[in-house]
């Protein structure tokens, strides 16, 4: 923190003492050097990819330096909400989720950076997450990584209880049923697919696999669609997998899941401290790509710390057919970045957007197992179990709606509401109806 | 112990004595109301205006910000939700304050009764317990409570009501709010006990004396002499516990996190933080504020009211 206080006077010292002459983006040269601040959301991005862009950034631009500060997801809106209006305060390069973005690309809250697209990668770019970014066909944001989702499962018990990987929705769906009921190492609480009652971001798998969406833009208004019949389809196969398929409680939201695959376990809070040790009590779980460094048999890593390493016999991946036997249409985790539109140094923060998408960082990405923004690029994530599953499953994967008022809907976590009455049995079309009425006005920014 | 044979001091004479007027009564309160004006003044100040806009994240991002009067007020009063919330946050502050002063006075009287060295423990647990930042204190009770390891569950299904193994504290609002008033009156508890303990120590012994041997029962001696001659410190602590209670913010907002249903939970604090920081609705979640602080107002106007009838006799 006191980096950063610090880089914040520096900042204003600057910026009081001289008038910035305003770049035009004529010459890189005539930019007056400065520090400019990056703020990453969670740990995704690891201390080598950081290292590479606080070191490139210096060396490509003498005299000015780059800090990266690290921001909670789950302070992040409250964070942007409060930072970016204010110029004296503002990150000059920010890491949004890609469901955020939309919210503040309508208010204008970042800079327009259309006349960077084709130099940044253009139609490579993955557009899923360019269209999330943009407002009235101009790029605000642009895509940063793309992760996905697919299941993790114990073959062993799989195996044990007689049953074969699924090949289409329906089979997974009634195999997991099987799995819970078997429960072949009698275990109390025990889950064939553990999904928490308030996990719609696993959830709404179902309703995207069988042709539904969350909500449509009629015109100028966004319209929530859990009644269609489609989503109706989605969510009844899903309350089944609740009732007889998963033992999670019902307000468990998507948190560390895998803390129910491994054999035994440690919950840990966000400091690092262990809050409480688990146990085998889940045949399946969905969890984003990166969740298999967390899973495994426990051994020692290189720095005497315990580690998990992944053992085949035991452990599977395995991406969520849909109803054709291709990849589902997952829900695509991942971030976009943009540029602050209060930033004192846009220049500066041009410069480092030229070293995020080059070649080379766009392949630390994937060589850090993040999806690269840049689709050319894929190729970088390697080839094992994995990445495969990565690729096949983002294939096909889809993103939440880019309506205006998306974060306030996520923020008032009305959608963990609605799941976790899904989840405790409650009348699936009723209930539909009853939350597309309060979603409707919040799509539209009219909270309340 | 002469204290029978002596009597009771006369009552002062209510003579009226012309006070002087000087100014450094006046100047001795100055410096605390700068300080509350500079402190609070501008926050508050910001927050009524703000109230009567329309400002929202567009505003915060720089679109100009309309004026529209009492519409946010007219639309909290048409909003069935507040006052769901409203009832169930006066209800919690009620219950709450009411058991902690209860729970708070018994542990004060335990204190005043037992020697020294229990008294000792009886403090040092109290304190610990007080001393403990929320946070912290959060992190251990969500462990206690939780559903699949949690001892609470452990120590319960081991009793025989196998019905625990698994069940979840959170998910209901009902046990909700019974999780979320233990946490609460065991933190606020030793705040009162020190409290009304420090109040305990100033009530005579001679008159409690005099009053065993004009046979006072026990709870004669509470309700009719410990109690009354305290008055004045439970009303102060009640006080607070009722503006504290109602208030009430981190513990319902970290429970919220560990699970739960927000919009079955949300009290007062909860609801303004949701407004405000989740749906970017500053101006409602300013109205909601304001509406607040005349609530907190209401709630302690028993104890303004007595300070003005004291001042009066």
């Amino acid at each position: 923190m006191a980096v950063g206080a610090a880089a914040t006077l520096a900042l204003t010292a600057c910026s009081s003492s001289t008038d910035t002459p305003e770049g035009d983006g004529t010459s890189a040269g005539a930019v007056e050097a400065a520090d400019i601040t990056l703020w990453l959301a969670g740990g995704d991005t690891n201390d080598d990819l950081r290292a590479y862009l606080v070191d490139t950034f210096a060396a490509e631009n003498p005299g000015s330096t780059l800090t990266i500060e690290e921001q909670p997801w789950g302070d992040l809106d409250a964070k942007l909400t409060t930072a970016l209006p204010d110029a004296n305060n503002t990150p000059d390069v920010v890491e949004v989720g890609n469901t955020q973005s939309p919210t503040y690309t309508n208010v204008g809250a970042f800079l327009d950076i259309s006349d960077m697209y084709d130099e940044l990668g253009g139609d490579d770019l993955l557009q899923s997450f360019v269209a999330a970014g943009e407002v009235d066909g101009l790029n605000y944001t642009l895509p940063y990584y793309f992760g996905s989702r697919y299941m993790f499962v114990r073959k062993d018990v799989w195996a044990e209880a007689g049953l074969e990987m699924p090949t289409t929705l329906d089979e997974f769906n009634s195999s997991v049923k099987a799995i819970a009921a078997a429960n072949p190492r009698g275990i109390d609480n025990f889950s064939g697919f553990f999904l928490g009652g308030q996990d719609w971001r696993n959830g709404i798998s179902w309703i995207f696999a069988n042709g539904g969406d969350l909500a449509t833009k009629d015109g100028d208004e966004w319209v929530s669609t859990l009644s269609d019949p489609n989503s109706i389809t989605g969510l009844t196969q899903l309350q089944e997998i609740y009732e007889s398929a998963s033992n999670a409680p019902a307000d468990a939201k998507d948190a560390s899941p895998w803390l129910y695959l491994n054999d035994t376990d440690e919950a840990m809070d966000a400091d690092g401290a262990v809050t409480a040790s688990t146990s085998l009590a889940a045949a399946t779980i969905m969890a984003p790509g990166w969740a298999h460094w967390s899973i495994g048999d426990l051994v020692t890593g290189e720095d005497g710390k315990p580690a998990r390493e992944w053992n085949d016999a035991t452990f599977g991946v395995l991406v969520l057919p849909g109803v054709d036997g291709e990849p589902a249409p997952v829900f695509a985790g991942g971030s976009n970045i943009g540029i602050s539109a209060k930033s004192e140094h846009p220049e500066l923060a041009k410069a480092l957007l030229r070293i995020i998408f080059s070649d080379e960082y766009q392949q630390l990405l994937g060589g850090a197992g993040l999806g690269p923004a840049n689709q050319t690029m894929v190729s970088s994530l390697g080839d094992d179990q994995f990445a495969q599953a990565l690729i096949a499953s983002a294939s096909n994967s889809k993103l939440t709606p880019a309506a205006p008022g998306w974060a306030s809907v996520e923020s008032s976590k009305v959608l963990e509401e609605f799941f976790s009455k899904i989840s405790t049995g409650g009348d699936v079309t009723a209930l539909a109806q009853e939350y597309d009425e309060k979603i409707t006005p919040m799509l539209n920014g009219n909270a309340g | 112990m002469p204290a029978l044979t002596r009597a009771a001091p006369p009552p002062p004479p209510q003579t009226r004595r012309r006070r002087r007027r000087t100014v450094v009564p006046y100047a001795l309160v100055a410096g605390a109301v700068a300080i509350l004006v500079l402190a609070m003044g501008y926050p508050l100040g910001w927050q009524v205006v703000t109230s009567l806009k329309e400002f929202g994240l567009e505003q915060q991002f720089g679109q100009p910000a309309e004026f529209v009067g009492l519409r946010n007020y007219a639309a909290l009063a048409t909003d069935g939700y507040l006052w769901t919330v409203v009832a169930r946050s006066v209800a919690f502050c009620l219950v709450n304050a009411g058991l902690t002063l209860a729970v708070g006075i018994g542990i004060a009287l335990l204190m005043n009764a037992v020697g020294r060295f229990p008294r000792l423990v009886l403090q040092i647990s109290m304190l610990l317990a007080w001393a403990m930042p929320v946070v912290a204190a959060m992190t251990v009770w969500r462990w206690l409570f939780d559903w699949r390891r949690g001892v609470v569950n452990w120590l319960l299904d081991a009793a025989g009501l196998h019905g625990f193994s698994g069940h979840n504290w959170l998910e209901r609002p009902a046990s909700f709010f019974l999780v979320a008033t233990i946490i609460v009156v065991w933190m606020s508890v030793p705040f009162v006990a020190f409290s009304v303990y420090a109040g305990l120590t100033q009530v005579s012994e001679e008159v409690l004396e005099a009053a065993q041997l004009d046979g006072a029962s026990a709870r004669q001696q509470l309700t009719g002499i410990i109690l009354p001659m305290i008055r004045p410190v439970l009303s102060i602590v009640l006080l607070l516990q009722l503006i504290w209670d109602l208030r009430v913010f981190a513990q319902i907002k970290m429970l919220q996190d560990a699970g739960s249903t927000p919009s079955e939970t949300n009290l007062l604090g909860t609801y303004i933080y949701q407004l405000g920081t989740g749906s970017s609705d500053f101006g409602m979640s300013s109205a909601v504020s304001i509406f607040v602080l005349v609530l907190t107002v209401a709630l302690s106007s028993f104890y303004i009211a007595a300070l003005l009838r004291e001042e009066e006799t």
